[in-house]
């Protein structure tokens, strides 16, 4: 009995027991039982507000268990201490990366743990360690570069190193893949694979389930701050994870294919921005959702803040409904004068006041609907918030709880509610679906379709292509700053491997650059 | 794929940047740019005032700036750290002060240390406000400053103590090998804070925690202890700083170091340490004390109304911080 219980211990990782955790009167996690074997790729999936991210908190010591047992390779974990953790030889890659954007590149995978020889930086000894650790990982980074330039896929690679510069036993990522472009995710899910191969255990969190199935031995399925079932991963399929994280069967968005009808909103020709954009030229009709496909870094978000007056360096000519219109310069300009508004990419920095309620955050722009004298009247407010957030199902009743305590799906929701509430012709959305799961994703969707059926134009771009497919009328791919090419959704029904090959075409800078018949023809 | 190279390596290095040329000049100019202005000054300086260069003005200049650079130094941490200091002046009151009234009924030696460990003590209860009980720093040092100068001027009666002790005095005005005493300090105490900065491990870590505070956390830093003791460093050096001024005009009072806290902060800023935390350096500090010496040194020359050398030290410091922003935003773009 006890020799067994021994070899158990040695080959368990992570042992959770009863384990729970509430935030005020929310429960993030209740009564988890987990346990994760050594040296396994363990996926963690759930919708948004499941709980994976709060269980992978209490795992790295940033969030202590209101309740329950953690045990780490059989050491009893308190919790709460980031220190301690560490000492567990625990790491942790969160989202939202903890880079130190003015020290170097080296001096961020050190940070903590310097080399040094009596309070004495050893630079050049961190330098020569970090060339070996990028030998490792088989890539090439300046280590004196400063990380604030490097590029986000770059930065997650530094907090990785760093992890195994530690001797990281367990190795914790939060939605790894999430701002990376395919490339960089192949590269990521074979790193984790080569780590894995070396003895570390890693406990991931992913809403990609292709990429979940691909790369894990393991797959734990959350929902609603409980844990529903782990199994090795053979025993999924893609639309089993999907049922298990809903609770229903996946639900798709609802659209019927025809060409829309109406005028040309916005024609926007030879848009250009010095290293991101060369002469793009487009058009979106009235009642038409246009999608922008390409990978990362081909211009599709450039070409949005350009549209919406965010890049001042930006030239081309703009017609709205015909008429000549002067090239947007500020996003002030573009609001007022243009009609266009952008739904930003990042919800927390750019769209939401995080502190703030959500009857405040959906009624900012128009508070004067609201108010009289100057002073806001509470009551309509509140009315008017539950108007705007009723087509959402929020899991929770809008009231003046800052918007913080919503999940990522629920604060998209809100950032969502609030562009629509102001109503312009011309809607730009830049990733309205990053981090947030497959119901809240389908919602977001439709009312993006609803709101483009009331007559009004939109212009999305998603790095999830299958999403693009799946919401657009038109797409055009975007490949290194130019259009190569174009799909009529009402009379071609392409694949995500269409676009990709597409995508791909001009990502060779041998290749001659070819195939804009497409936009031509 | 459809890459050429075998290994696939993922873009890394810098992000591709518009033009190229355009940010380097920025950066020169944000780099160098405070040096070309010390040096305009400079030069502007030996036109008003054909004295300016000769050495006994330059190292007049030095001594009588010393105790603002040491403060300075210590502020550059603070400031680096992501935090604000504004209790230097009573510190370096306290400690003056405090020397003054010990070396006029004991020994003058026994006045420093106490002064200075005073300093050190001050400097802790700062460190403990901010850190533990997470009192806004600036907040924090305006209370403290008000509690500091309270303290010293009810000790003292708010009477000056002059003391005329060649033991007392030995500090401040002594030379060796033809220099003041103060200077040479000055040099030391700038060597080790760039020491410590560039080349510690603490050092490395007032520079991640200033940056970014969360991610220091959660790397392991102890955010708390780094940034607390930038303060216990500040306070030590700001009552070094008055020991050594007390020692100078031989005579400690509570009311000295009035405008401490706003040149000390002035000098680091106009070196160009950003107040955001995170980034700076000695010898920008450095070129900061020597841009504000020069400017005091052709004020006194000229003789003219003093209230005029504020108005341009103002000038200076809104016009660094602005010129600052404009080149970060340029580079930005």
């Amino acid at each position: 009995m006890v020799p067994e219980a021994t070899v158990a211990d040695r080959e368990t990782a992570v042992r959770c027991t009863a384990v729970s955790r509430s935030f005020g009167h929310t429960k993030a996690v209740v009564d988890v039982d987990l346990s994760v074997r050594r040296g396994e790729i363990h996926a963690l999936v759930g919708a948004n507000g499941a709980g994976k991210s709060t269980l992978l908190g209490m795992l790295s010591g940033r969030i202590a268990p209101s309740d329950g047992d953690l045990q780490i390779f059989g050491r009893k974990l308190q919790g709460g201490r980031p220190r301690e953790s560490r000492a567990a030889s625990i790491a942790i890659v969160y989202q939202e990366l903890t880079i130190v954007p003015l020290l170097s590149a080296a001096a961020n995978v050190f940070l903590g743990e310097e080399l040094g020889h009596g309070g004495a930086i050893e630079e050049r000894r961190m330098q020569r360690r970090f060339a070996e650790l990028c030998r490792e990982f088989e890539v090439e980074i300046d280590g004196t570069t400063v990380a604030g330039e490097l590029t986000v896929a770059t930065q997650q690679l530094l907090e990785i190193m760093r992890a195994v510069q530690r001797q990281t036993k367990l190795l914790l990522l939060d939605e790894p893949t999430a701002s990376l472009s395919h490339r960089e995710r192949d590269f990521l899910l074979g790193l984790m694979r080569r780590l894995r191969d070396d003895g570390v255990t890693i406990i991931f969190v992913s809403h990609n389930l292709d990429e979940v199935i691909a790369v894990s031995d393991t797959v734990t399925v959350m929902r609603n701050a409980r844990k529903i079932e782990t199994a090795p991963v053979g025993r999924w399929t893609k639309s089993d994870l999907v049922e298990a994280m809903t609770g229903e069967a996946p639900a798709r968005v609802s659209r019927e294919r025809r060409a829309p009808r109406g005028e040309v909103v916005l024609e926007a020709s030879d848009v250009s921005l010095p290293g991101a954009l060369v002469d793009i030229s487009l058009d979106v009709r009235a009642g038409e959702v246009l999608g922008l496909a390409g990978l990362v870094g081909s211009g599709r978000t450039s070409l949005l803040r350009s549209l919406a007056g965010l890049e001042p360096a930006s030239s081309g000519t703009l017609k709205i409904r015909g008429k000549d219109r002067p090239w947007p310069r500020s996003p002030r300009q573009a609001l007022r004068k243009l009609d266009i508004a952008l739904l930003p990419e990042d919800r927390k920095g750019q769209g939401l006041v995080l502190g703030m309620s959500v009857p405040d955050n959906v009624t900012m722009t128009d508070l004067g609907t609201v108010s009289r004298g100057g002073l806001v009247n509470d009551r309509a407010q509140l009315a008017k918030a539950r108007a705007l957030m009723e087509p959402f199902r929020l899991n929770r009743k809008v009231d003046r709880y800052p918007v913080s305590e919503l999940s990522g799906g629920g604060q998209q929701k809100v950032v969502l509610a609030k562009y629509l509430n102001q109503n312009p012709s011309v809607m730009l959305v830049d990733e309205p679906t990053r981090g947030i799961d497959v119901a809240a994703k389908v919602e977001v969707l439709n009312a993006v379709r609803e709101f483009a059926q009331r007559g009004k134009a939109v212009i999305l771009t998603s790095s999830e292509i299958e999403e693009v497919l799946d919401v657009s009328d038109r797409i055009l791919v975007i490949v290194a700053g130019r259009v190569g090419g174009e799909f009529e959704m009402d009379s071609e029904s392409p694949g995500v491997r269409d676009v990709l090959d597409l995508a791909f075409e001009l990502d060779d800078p041998t290749a001659p650059v070819t195939s804009r018949s497409a936009e031509e023809s | 794929m459809t890459n050429g190279t075998s290994t696939e390596t993922i873009p890394v290095g810098p992000t591709p940047a518009a033009d190229e040329r355009r940010l380097d000049a920025v950066r020169v100019a944000q780099n160098y740019g405070i040096y070309a202005v010390l040096v305009v000054i400079v030069i502007v300086a030996t036109i008003v005032y054909s004295g300016f260069l000769s050495p006994d003005n330059i190292k007049l200049v030095l001594s009588q700036n010393a105790p603002l650079g040491i403060v300075a130094v210590g502020m550059t941490l603070v400031i680096i750290g992501g935090g604000f200091d504004l209790s230097v002046g009573a510190i370096f009151a306290v400690s003056g002060t405090a020397a003054a009234m010990i070396a006029t009924h004991h020994g003058a030696a026994e006045g420093f240390v106490v002064g200075v460990a005073l300093g050190l003590v001050c400097g802790l209860i700062n460190a403990i406000v901010i850190t533990r009980f997470r009192v806004n720093p600036f907040v924090a040092t305006l209370g403290s400053s008000s509690l500091f100068s309270g303290v010293i001027m009810l000790i003292s009666n708010s009477n000056p103590f002059f003391v005329e002790k060649t033991s007392f005095t030995w500090l401040g005005q002594t030379k060796l090998l033809g220099v003041q005493l103060p200077t040479i300090l000055l040099g030391i105490v700038f060597l080790l804070g760039w020491l410590v900065l560039n080349r510690s491990v603490y050092g490395r870590r007032v520079l991640a925690v200033g940056g970014n505070p969360e991610a220091s956390r959660l790397a392991g830093v102890r955010t708390d202890l780094v940034q607390g003791g930038t303060y216990v460093i500040s306070g030590l050096l700001a009552a070094f700083a008055g020991a050594i001024s007390a020692s100078q005009l031989s005579v400690g009072q509570g009311t000295a170091g009035g405008t401490m806290a706003l040149q000390s902060i002035a000098v680091v800023v106009i070196g160009g340490t950003s107040l955001l935390g995170g980034e700076g350096s000695m010898t920008r500090t450095a070129v900061g004390l020597l841009i504000l010496a020069t400017l005091d040194n052709i004020f006194f020359s000229l003789a003219v109304d003093t209230n005029w050398q504020l108005i341009s030290q103002g000038i200076i410091v809104i016009g660094a911080v602005a010129l600052d922003q404009l080149f970060r935003r340029m580079r930005t773009k």
